[in-house]
């Protein structure tokens, strides 16, 4: 009887172990990003989140599984307030109301994961590697972004590769953001569309003072 | 039971001499006077995050936050302030000089959010934990009629870690300081498995701590 318990408690235990050092991993990002802090643009665009990005589960090895995609809508959307005064979020370019808006379709090219097993280093690794396609309202491409962001995270004893994993993702979906920031209008064919587009709303608004002012004179 | 016998003395010699952390602080301040902090007044202690093969990890400044928190200093931890700024205290855009800063500060959205804070220094850290040298080997056995550890097993951690203080008012800065702490563990397998940790970050972290807090002087 006594020896039955004994083996008995000796597979837990074995199971206990065996588990407990599983390596993989499978992580869903369910966290929140802070409101981006800049001042956006006087343009407005309409940012297209297909299906296939919005519910984006990223395997970058057969390990392990990421799924980001509510993380990097939410993401984006806070970041793209920060560059455009108006913005329209649409699921299909079809839906597309807004006129003059540039069309930004964003999609994930690779996720790539790195462990301190892989790396020889005391930090897990996430690199997503982003597309982002410029289009004007009437289909014409203006230029394709590839965005790389990355994140990391220190190795802790007894620490469980999901959550460390599932941290290193949220810095580098951050990076993604401020990567976003830092540099979108520094693209020189954004730069050029942006001035084209702030010129020709100028010559509008004139316009129509002018025809105002006809009205008003007699 | 020989053997077991013959372990008692080295358990005392390595209780007594195993356990403890080597220390050194190194500080430089440009005055010999504490810096003047008021009592609505607030530091924040950042981590460097943007060295490609380590991580200043969020536990090591949560602990030297506290230690300053003990002082009367009022800390704001550093995810709030890092949320509050998103994204220019990212890794990728994070401030790592004076100029920088004094450009960021500039903008008055970011300088708005400071002031909102009472965020009036900032204290960057920099470093690592890291196992140099191990020896020894320790195997555990489990079987249906039992189970135990033997063996020994040793390792070397130092502790380096780096702190410059910002003052956000002023755009300067207004001192360093550098700690390292180094100690060996141990691991001894008698049947059950007795570990000797020498707290090397624990002991970096009260170092630090305590340093930084002579660095300020609250005024009410």
């Amino acid at each position: 009887m006594l020896t039955i318990k004994m083996k008995t408690f000796a597979a837990i235990i074995s199971l206990v172990i065996l588990s407990g050092c599983s390596s993989s991993a499978s992580v869903q990002l369910t966290n929140e990003f802070p409101q981006v802090l800049a001042k956006p643009k006087a343009l407005s665009a309409a940012v297209v989140f297909e299906p296939s990005f919005a519910t984006y589960v990223a395997k970058p090895n057969a390990k392990t599984v990421i799924d980001i995609g509510a993380a990097q809508v939410r993401l984006l959307r806070n970041a793209f307030a920060g560059l455009f005064s108006t913005l329209e979020f649409v699921a299909s370019r079809e839906e597309i109301t807004a006129d003059n808006a540039m069309v930004i379709i964003p999609s994930v090219r690779e996720v790539q994961v790195s462990t301190p097993s892989e790396n020889y280093l005391n930090v897990f690794e996430v690199w997503i590697k982003y597309n982002l396609d410029f289009e004007t309202a009437e289909g014409e491409s203006i230029d394709s972004w590839f965005m790389p962001a990355y994140g990391k995270t220190p190795d802790a004893f007894m620490a469980s590769k999901s959550a460390a994993i599932e941290e290193a993702a949220i810095i580098a979906l951050r990076d993604a953001g401020a990567k976003l920031m830092l540099d979108f209008y520094r693209i020189p064919a954004v730069n050029n569309w942006a001035a084209e587009e702030q010129k020709r709303a100028r010559q509008q608004q004139d316009s129509i003072q002018q025809a105002k002012n006809a009205e008003v004179s007699p | 039971m020989k053997s077991s016998i013959k372990l008692i003395p080295l358990v005392f010699i390595l209780a007594l001499f195993g356990c403890s952390a080597t220390t050194t602080i190194d500080e430089y301040r440009p005055t010999g006077e504490a810096i003047e902090l008021d009592a609505n007044e607030r530091v924040v202690v950042l981590g460097r995050r943007d060295a490609g093969h380590y991580e200043t990890d969020r536990e090591f400044i949560g602990c030297v936050g506290d230690k300053m928190r003990g002082a009367d200093i009022q800390v704001l931890p550093e995810q709030e302030f890092i949320d509050a700024i998103y994204p220019w205290f990212e890794p990728r855009t994070a401030p790592k000089g004076l100029p920088r800063l004094k450009r960021l500060m500039q903008d008055a959205s970011v300088k708005t959010q400071v002031d909102e804070r009472n965020v009036r220094y900032l204290v960057w850290l920099d470093g690592s934990t890291e196992t140099l040298d191990s020896g020894g080997s320790i195997s555990c056995a489990i079987g249906p009629g039992g189970g135990g550890c033997f063996g020994f097993a040793q390792w070397d951690k130092v502790s380096v870690y780096e702190a410059i203080v910002w003052d956000l008012n002023e755009l300067t800065e207004k001192g360093r300081l550098r700690v390292d702490s180094e100690g060996t563990s141990y691991l001894i397998g008698a049947v059950a498995p007795i570990p000797f940790l020498t707290p090397v970050k624990s002991d970096a972290c009260s170092s630090m701590g305590n340093q930084l807090k002579n660095f300020f002087s609250v005024t009410q």
